[in-house]
């Protein structure tokens, strides 16, 4: 596979790395920057063992190319308490798709995650990076219809 | 210096002495898995939980350090509690495969199950987490995930003995597993000591998987002959068959052991074996093939030409150092050899791929003979028409016999080791089957002891020396191994 | 009381300095390091991510004869389940936090400080790297700050998602670009920390409070709250109430006063059944241990809880606690670093007898494993992951075994049905 990284992402990588005493130190943030651009971690891309281990420990970095807008559904208890298995249900049968799935579109990629560190507006989703809170079953119909017509 | 007492008997222990090391200095074993005493520590897998009086948790054998006053119990009720605790933890998730697992008999689990828990499970086996299952890593290992109870012994000594890191713990909680990046093999010169490493049957030897159970073999402790340094081992081995060489961890010399030395045995029991003489390429026995060497020999005569070898023993050397003063009485022997010694790589690898380089220096100072330059350059001079040597050092002159064309006749163990175009091959013991005597390159000296008997008829090679004196004619009168270093002072 | 720490308006640089923010900064740089520590003794500034260490004394622990580099670091991986203070926090006031690194940097004598931001908070990671570049351009980090001759450089640093990078540890070896598995201690980070340097790792919300504490004295911090539980909080409310949202009161707050004044009690038709008190991984209280209790280190330990993050979880009485058991045993088993035995396979376990329970296939003998397992995880393992699942199972089997016991006889409850999110 020709996996290359482009000579953009290389200049932005000395950029960070000049953040750390050891340029090792800068793997996250270069991983964080490297999926901006692929969507995705690639392991044919890993030159070393140790990338593998972070990528996988890490839950944020995906190991498959994600849909355009990646839909990620807060669980966790309180989240859970303001209705979030109600609101997860409505975008699994909205997209017609599970868990870990993505829209044959390649719009969107449905996951579940832990704590968003929102809990005050729970339910939560976080679209790619940004947070929407306080979810109702209009708001995220609106959302959807939102991120459809951004094409 | 700290004292401290555990279980009741009171210990001074030097500075920096953890609790683990403590213990074990009163005879007190403390369970373990992850720790391992040349590695760092993890303290992952909570088997060495011990009490501290005062402290308001137990603590880590392994990482904790003796201090003053302090009064460890290592078999109080709490501590043995938690050990059960954790051998059910480490077990719900492992498969129930022990009567098909290569590890049964020197299994950490199994053993300390017998030992510290005997509990039933509570859990439901249709529940536990699936891992890769056993796929072959490398040349050397298998790797079966379920089995693993991620101590991550073979992490560290990936990343802090051969310093190449190829293993991880990939993904984390229940899901973790130890892996390498896709596409890559374990071959980093030393990976079979990740099996020693390991306390379970996860990393396994596939030299050795199902060869044979481990509670028949026995064990001899010998010496590697893989090069210069002279590793401590012991040959594992039952009914005259050796099964692997394992590492003495000693201070010295070893702690591990390289692949390419746990292979050496190989050659005992290799297809090329030699067993019988070998005239012109054809085998014949060893009776006319002793003649019709020594008469080859006794042909040349003053023209002949011994040279001895850094494979071989002390005691060898000295038997054809005896061979070309008492039976051919050449003054064409050579028993001058140097290479720069010396570890290589870091860990245990010498630069001299010769056991012996050492030891070859007391027969030449005992026995004299010329330089191996002199007798390359009497050989290429034509001025030599028979050489009489172990047929490895054939190397070590190469271009002189290219240049001149004497007749070889080498003592060789494997038909491998001939070199092209030898006259004659004698079969010789191994030092698996006969002992010998070694220098390694700290001038540290080294005695192999024989786990199996040679092949019928093959005899070790400063008896086939005698034999060959004999058939021209001179009694060498080496009728036992302590004869021939009569007269070698070896320091 | 006004609060220290939320404020509105303060955001921009301009607006912070204009209400006399970064003068605290300038008035440490003129004190000795150890005069700023011995300030922040007094004041009894405890640690507000979950563990209430006081700060000044791990500050004091960094080694006076170290050499080479020293770090500070910010804990702003806020993952606790309920907890979400820390990011309103560096919205609202960014500026309070850079200014309390700086004063911390230079108290400990760090010329580098990070922020490690949880990966999930992007885009304020963003809006922090905009207000570090704003106090670079005035000269209040960086080199030679307000010509004092102390440099002390600051950015951030995120995280790629994992709750245990919430450990000071793991946090550091995530920091480093390794897996967050926690280190073993000894060697504490003030010793050996950050690339093997002596290191400071605080809370947001603690060091968010150094330049108040700086500006008025330790004494003044000292005397709000209740007694060894000194300042004020920020309480998160979430769950079935009128107003959930962050609020800044003063340590030793009851929770009667938080639920009804600050959060406008119960929504209507909810009745509270328990509470959790500080973020997931403290023990649940029952109603009416939660309205008599004072919301302080002290008063909560002494019921048998726990300070933690300040996040309240307030539950109702619609909800099933087995089901909620559940939520946060899945939690933990995702999140549990997978490197100590006990926590690896205890935090699975104990979540697949709560799906058994859940689906109405457990047994009775179900419950008493379960708190088995909990007990066995409990103080075994390097880091506190396992106790944060093992403590709020032991209680929630304990003070709501009823319905647990109905599960395991095959009942289910009103609460286990799924929860719809509003129409």
């Amino acid at each position: 596979m020709g996996f290359k990284l482009t000579e953009e992402f290389k200049a932005k990588a000395e950029k960070i790395c000049t953040q750390y005493p050891r340029r090792d130190a800068a793997l996250i943030p270069l991983l964080l920057e490297l999926q901006k651009e692929t969507s995705y971690i690639a392991e044919e891309g890993m030159d070393y063992s140790r990338v593998k281990a972070v990528t996988t420990f890490y839950t944020m970095f995906n190991r498959e190319p994600a849909g355009k807008y990646h839909l990620q559904v807060c669980r966790n208890i309180s989240c859970h308490m303001a209705g979030a298995p109600g609101l997860l249900e409505r975008l699994r049968k909205k997209l017609a798709i599970a868990e870990g799935e993505t829209t044959k579109d390649g719009l969107f990629t449905l996951s579940c995650v832990e704590c968003l560190g929102a809990c005050g507006l729970a339910p939560v989703i976080q679209v790619n990076d940004k947070y929407f809170e306080n979810l109702t079953a209009e708001k995220v119909d609106a959302l959807l219809e939102n991120l459809r017509h951004e094409l | 210096m700290p004292t401290l007492t555990i279980d009741g008997q009171t210990i001074e222990a030097a500075k920096g002495t953890t609790l683990l090391e403590a213990a074990q200095q009163l005879g007190i074993y403390i369970p373990r898995y992850c720790y391992h005493p040349n590695l760092s520590v993890s303290g992952n897998c909570r088997m060495c939980l011990v009490e501290v009086e005062k402290a308001p948790k137990l603590v880590t054998a392994c990482s904790t350090e003796a201090a003053q006053g302090m009064a460890v119990l290592t078999a109080s009720n709490k501590v043995k509690a938690a050990r059960r605790d954790v051998l059910e933890f480490l077990l719900i998730n492992h498969p129930l495969d022990c009567p098909i697992c290569d590890q049964a008999g020197e299994c950490g689990l199994q053993n300390y199950y017998m030992e510290y828990s005997l509990a039933k499970s509570r859990f439901n086996a249709a529940d536990k987490v699936r891992r890769p299952k056993r796929r072959a890593v490398g040349p050397y290992l298998a790797l079966d995930n379920e089995r693993c109870i991620l101590c991550t012994r073979c992490v560290r000594f990936c990343s802090e003995v051969t310093k190449t890191s190829e293993l991880e713990v990939m993904e984390r909680s229940d899901h973790s597993y130890i892996g390498l990046k896709e596409g890559t093999a374990l071959d980093n010169g030393y990976s079979l000591n990740i099996a020693d490493n390991c306390p379970v049957g996860a990393f396994t030897s596939r030299d050795f998987r199902f060869k044979q159970r481990v509670w028949f073999l026995k064990k001899t402790p010998t010496v590697c002959l893989g090069c210069a340094t002279g590793c401590l081992i012991e040959a594992q081995h039952n009914e005259n068959v050796i099964y692997r060489l394992t590492p003495r961890p000693n201070a010295e010399t070893n702690t591990w052991l390289c692949d390419y030395g746990r292979m050496t045995y190989k050659a005992v029991r290799a297809g090329d074996r030699l067993t019988k003489g070998v005239i012109k390429n054809g085998q014949i026995d060893l009776k006319p093939a002793l003649r019709e060497a020594a008469a080859r020999m006794d042909e040349a005569r003053r023209s002949a030409a011994v040279l001895g070898s850094p494979w071989l023993s002390v005691e060898d050397n000295a038997a054809l150092a005896r061979f070309a003063k008492d039976a051919l009485r050449t003054e064409n022997y050579c028993f001058d050899f140097n290479c720069g010694q010396g570890i290589k790589d870091g860990i245990l690898i010498n630069n001299d791929p010769a056991p012996n380089t050492s030891g070859v220096k007391p027969v030449k100072a005992a026995c004299g003979g010329i330089t191996l330059t002199e007798l390359s350059r009497r050989i290429a001079a034509g001025r030599i028409k028979a050489v009489l040597m172990e047929a490895r050092a054939a190397a070590l002159i190469k271009d002189a016999l290219k240049a001149a064309g004497p007749r070889l006749i080498v003592f060789a163990a494997n038909t491998g080791e001939i070199p092209a175009g030898a006259y004659a091959a004698l079969p010789y013991a191994s030092y698996f089957e006969t002992p010998g005597t070694f220098v390694n390159y700290q001038g540290l000296l080294r005695r192999t002891k024989p786990p199996v008997e040679a092949p019928e008829g093959v005899k070790p090679l400063w008896a086939v020396v005698n034999e060959l004196a004999s058939c021209s004619g001179t009694s060498l009168g080496l009728d036992s191994v302590e004869e021939t270093l009569k007269g070698i002072y070896i320091k | 009381m006004e609060n220290i720490l939320l404020k509105d308006n303060v955001a921009g640089i301009e607006a912070y300095v204009a209400c006399g923010g970064y003068k605290p900064l300038k008035k440490a740089l003129g004190l000795k390091p150890a005069e700023v520590i011995e300030e922040v003794k007094k004041s009894n500034l405890r640690g507000r991510g979950g563990a209430g260490f006081p700060a000044g004394l791990k500050w004091s622990f960094i080694p006076k004869d170290s050499r080479g580099s020293r770090y500070l670091v910010c804990n702003a991986d806020e993952g606790e389940p309920g907890t979400f203070k820390d990011r309103e926090l560096m919205l609202k006031n960014p500026h309070a936090l850079i200014e309390g690194m700086a004063i911390a940097g230079y108290a400990i004598g760090a010329g580098r400080g990070y922020i490690y931001i949880r990966g999930e908070f992007a885009a304020e990671a963003q809006l922090l790297e905009k207000a570090l570049a704003a106090a670079r351009s005035k000269n209040f980090i960086g080199k030679n700050i307000l010509n004092s001759g102390f440099d002390f450089e600051l950015s951030t640093h995120r995280g790629a998602g994992a709750y245990i990078c919430g450990e000071e540890t793991a946090l550091l070896q995530s920091l480093e670009g390794y897996t967050g598995r926690p280190r073993l201690k000894p060697p504490f980070p003030a010793v050996k920390g950050l690339f093997g340097c002596p290191t400071v790792i605080n809370n947001v919300e603690t060091l968010a409070a150094v330049p108040a504490i700086i500006e008025k004295g330790g004494d003044w911090y000292a005397s709000i709250g209740n007694g060894k539980s000194a300042g004020t909080k920020l309480f998160c409310v979430s769950g079935p109430v009128n107003k959930p949202g962050v609020y800044e009161l003063p340590l030793g707050v009851t929770f009667r006063e938080l639920l009804e004044k600050s959060c406008g009690g119960m929504k209507p038709g909810k009745k509270l059944k328990a509470v959790i008190p500080g973020g997931s991984s403290t023990p649940v209280l029952t109603a009416e241990e939660a309205w008599a209790v004072k919301l302080d280190y002290e008063s909560l330990a002494a019921s048998g809880s726990m300070l933690g993050s300040g996040a309240v979880i307030v539950i109702d009485e619609s909800q099933c606690m087995v089901k909620l058991l559940e939520v946060l045993a899945r939690f933990y088993h995702h999140e549990s670093c997978g490197q100590c035995t006990p926590c690896r396979e205890g935090c699975g376990w104990i979540e697949k007898i709560l799906n058994r329970l859940e689906e109405g296939k457990g047994s009775a003998e179900d419950i008493d494993t379960l708190y088995s397992v909990a007990d066995a995880m409990k103080d075994r393992t390097i880091c506190p992951l396992a106790d944060a699942l093992a403590l709020p199972v032991m209680s929630f089997v304990k003070k709501f075994r009823s319905e647990f016991s109905a599960h395991a006889a095959g009942k289910t409850c009103a609460g286990s049905q799924r929860i719809e999110v509003r129409e």
